[in-house]
């Protein structure tokens, strides 16, 4: 049990329970729904899993400073419409070009958005609902509410979603999926060696005690809207190509669907504790239950939302209570082992004047 | 003499309307322990935000090795080797010891090396002679623990002057000891360590030189040895108080409470002692003894779950605070600012708070007027010094605001009141005035269960003195009978079962 508790955090318990709860949604509808899981669902969820699980990254780099992003929706539309635009027009573009462009501009707008929280101290909730709005205008504004369509775009890209690096028999290991799986190893390897990303947890988990540790705390959640406008950008990219057609009201409703994602998967909207793992659970886990509800003929598609709604709560609700309890004997544990160890001097060093 | 590490010199800083700092001057000495006292409001906090870069002074400068700098913020501090340790330490939760440790550092190369981090946490705490576990996370630490960390964390840095905050306001008098075989051995090592306290014999055990402040100006400096308690008093409050205010003797009045054996798993067991009006039951023991459990357990926030409590000699299962409130027990926080008070709201809303219902008008709607008389009583009944009762309690002094927090549970009326460090951060003039509050409530019949850490106050102030030991009764000891020594042995000795006492 004390190794447990030494080597392992309550929040990773609550990952390991994810999975195995994954595994029971499996389970449950492979029983409910005939021919279920096969190759063909595993390669749709791998690609439809994509863009909300690379939002979820940059959303939980932002989550665990204590703040939230509510512009990923805005800025994944604006830049899948403005790299729409310049390869319709430019289609000379090399690919890598282009997503270089998605996640310049992805990052320029969360660039402004960590300026206004970071520096200018305005509450990232009210900043990010302004920027939600203003970035969605500028995207008709820019537009002149002209979609784009396939027909515009170069080949390259619109075949990019089915493109496989290589199959596990009949799964397709999708280059997009790999993108995404390259962002999430890579943004949790920053949270665990850079550090940058134990300044990330230590900002949420104590904002004031930040202020005056002594590094630069503002820079740190700059970074973090940075960071999170570039996935946004990145995530933008990935949306042109899966779905072609960019109209102004590409991404709406992204922000939440991210914000679902990270909360699902156990990052704690108090700061300082959840990981990129964790978020990219919670995406594949709300991913998975609206394809198979989709499938699922009992509930109705009204429910649909429902059902997910109710998730988030159960997902906050384990938090507060399971988590909570965790740590109380995390804590207790803790105690009893510094006990144990101050109780390990000799009795000399305690003495009454 | 040798040159000072850090001085600060006719520094003045303000706020809106008030002068915070009028021209305060402070020199630090390598291997110099300097403590700072005033009361609250003396602008001692203000002058080290504004060493530790966290305020700018309007005027004035600060010279390091003699040559004036700028201090713009935290981290060019630590860059001068100026830390500081706050009253409640900043550590962060969710990290574990040994990162709260490294947080700061910026020449661990670029990459965090696990397992270097944790062998060089566990070098610098072996260093201090702290047992603790680096992989632990910090959120369970007890605040002497926290403490530690923060001094390892200063040391990790090559601190050359170190800012302890009122280091001990929390800590009992084993940890305050340990603390300060810390500080002395920082200061062997040539750190200058400017020691801001609030209780005066630790400050003058602790100090070489002794700094008083007054009103944002700088009163006096002295070497420890030509400077007597009540001179240091005297400067501080600019008249002769007594640190002190001694519990008049009460009538004993009818028992209220009796508590038998009362135990919650894993936290403290075998609580046993009886409450009687017009009597303060003091409650003394060392930081993890679990005072603090049995308080929240009488007041049904962290219930019991063995054992028995019978109030006015009927048995009850106390289960909630609201509850408790009905069978006539009140408790006051020791943590003011998160567990006591609504610190935006003003008095008068804080003060009804417990008792809301009893402001409502037929419509359930809350009666100002009702509430604001309430309060009215209370302010002066107390005298709250506030210019409204309409003010915000986060503008007032800590002092007043314990008394806030008195009238918020005076205002429900009770028979037993609960007192969880009543002085904990409030200066001397404020502090006597809570003890003559206590006493004169006790006068009224009122049962009051006090639990201290500041010794010299439980035996001012209490009629018996429970103390506990790592969840355990180790003794009652009467008045007559109280003393520093006999306390401490019992809060640090061997329990005897068979007597029940210990020897």
């Amino acid at each position: 049990m004390s190794f447990i508790i030494r080597r392992f955090r309550p929040e990773q318990i609550r990952e390991l329970f994810l999975v195995v709860l994954i595994f029971l949604v499996v389970v449950f509808f492979s029983i409910e729904i005939e021919g279920y899981f096969n190759a063909r669902f595993v390669n749709r969820i791998s690609t439809s899993v994509v863009v909300v699980a690379i939002l979820a990254v940059g959303q939980t780099l932002v989550f665990l400073t204590r703040n939230f992003d509510l512009s990923v929706g805005s800025i994944v539309g604006f830049t899948a419409y403005f790299v729409g635009q310049q390869l319709w027009h430019h289609p000379e573009i090399p690919p890598l070009a282009a997503v270089a462009l998605a996640i310049g501009v992805g990052m320029l707008m969360g660039a402004i958005n960590g300026v206004l929280i970071a520096y200018g101290r305005v509450p990232s909730i009210i900043t990010t609902i302004a920027t939600l709005a203003i970035y969605r205008s500028f995207l008709v504004e820019y537009s002149h509410a002209v979609p784009i369509t396939t027909n515009n775009l170069p080949d390259w890209i619109v075949n990019l979603p089915p493109l496989s690096l290589f199959f596990v028999g009949e799964v397709q290991v999708r280059v997009l999926f790999v993108i995404m799986a390259l962002v999430v190893l890579g943004f949790q390897a920053l949270l665990n060696y850079l550090p940058f990303g134990r300044r990330l947890y230590a900002i949420g988990s104590n904002p004031d005690a930040a202020r005056v540790a002594g590094f630069p705390a503002q820079r740190i959640v700059f970074i973090a809207f940075l960071l999170s406008g570039g996935l946004a950008g990145l995530a933008g990219f990935i949306f042109l190509a899966r779905f072609g057609n960019i109209s102004v009201l590409a991404g709406i409703g992204l922000e939440f669907a991210s914000i679902a994602a990270v909360v699902v998967g156990g990052v704690s909207n108090m700061g300082g504790s959840g990981t990129v793992y964790g978020a990219f659970l919670g995406a594949l886990l709300i991913d998975l239950l609206e394809n198979s509800l989709f499938r699922w003929q009992v509930i109705s598609e009204f429910w649909r939302d429902a059902i997910l709604g109710m998730l988030i709560l159960l997902a906050v609700a384990i938090d507060y209570v399971v988590i909570g309890r965790l740590r109380v004997i995390w804590a207790r544990a803790g105690l009893q082992m510094q006990a144990e160890a101050s109780s390990e001097k000799p009795e000399g060093t305690v003495h009454v004047d | 003499m040798t040159e000072p590490i850090l001085e600060l010199r006719n520094i003045s800083k303000r706020f809106d309307m008030t002068q915070a700092l009028d021209e305060v001057s402070l020199s630090l000495y390598p291997g110099e322990i300097h403590a700072l006292v005033g009361e609250n409001g003396a602008g001692k906090s203000t002058l080290i935000k504004i060493a530790t870069g966290i305020y700018r002074p309007d005027q004035g400068e600060i010279l390091l090795d003699g040559e004036p700098v700028q201090v713009s913020n935290a981290q060019e501090a630590q860059a001068y080797g100026i830390a500081a340790i706050y009253q409640e330490p900043m550590i962060f939760p969710d990290l574990n010891v040994a990162e709260n440790i490294f947080i700061s550092h910026q020449d661990r190369g670029p990459i965090v090396r696990w397992g270097k981090m944790y062998n060089d946490a566990e070098a610098i705490l072996a260093q201090l002679d702290v047992k603790l576990d680096v992989r632990m996370s910090a959120r369970g630490l007890t605040l002497a623990a926290q403490q530690a960390v923060e001094i390892a964390k200063a040391i990790s840095l090559n601190v050359r002057v170190l800012i302890m905050d009122e280091p001990t306001a929390s800590l009992s008098i084993h940890e305050v000891r340990e603390l300060f075989k810390l500080v002395h051995s920082l200061a062997s090592q040539g750190v200058a360590v400017l020691f801001i306290g609030h209780r005066l014999e630790e400050v003058l055990a602790v100090a070489d030189r002794v700094t008083v402040l007054r009103d944002g100006r700088w009163i006096s400096s002295h070497p420890r040895e030509e400077v007597t308690a009540e001179q240091v008093i005297r400067d501080m409050v600019g008249r002769d108080v007594s640190e002190f205010f001694a519990k008049e003797t009460t009538q004993r009045g009818e028992l209220l409470m009796s508590v038998r054996d009362l135990g919650r798993r894993g936290i403290f067991e075998g609580i046993t002692f009886d409450v009687y009006g017009g009597e303060v039951l003091g409650f003394a023991g060392l930081i993890g003894s679990h005072r603090t459990d049995v308080g929240l357990a009488l007041f049904g926030i962290e219930p019991a779950d063995t054992g028995e409590i019978r109030v006015k000699g009927k048995p009850q299962r106390i289960h909630s605070p609201q509850q408790a409130l009905k069978l006539g027990i009140a408790y006051a926080t020791e943590d003011r600012r998160l567990l006591g008070l609504n610190m935006p709201l003003p008095i008068a809303s804080n003060i009804s708070l417990p008792m809301l219902t009893r402001y409502l008008s037929p419509l359930g709607l809350i009666r100002r007027r009702a509430e604001v008389s309430a309060a009215e009583r209370f302010r002066q009944r107390l005298s709250i010094r506030a210019p409204s009762i309409m003010e915000p309690v986060e503008r007032l002094s800590g002092g007043n605001q314990q008394k806030v927090m008195l009238s918020k549970w005076l205002n429900a009326n009770p028979r037993i009141l609960i007192l969880d460090e009543p002085t904990r951060g409030i200066d001397v003039g404020a502090k006597a005035e809570v003890h003559q509050m206590i006493s004169e409530l006790a006068g009224q019949g009122l049962g009051v269960i006090m639990i201290s850490s500041d010794l010299p106050e439980v035996l001012a102030m209490s009629d018996r003195v429970l103390v506990m030991r790592e969840g355990k009764q180790m003794a009652i000891v009467e008045r007559a009978l109280a003393t520093e020594e006999r306390i401490m042995t019992a809060a640090m000795g061997h329990y005897d079962r068979e007597k029940g006492v210990v020897q």
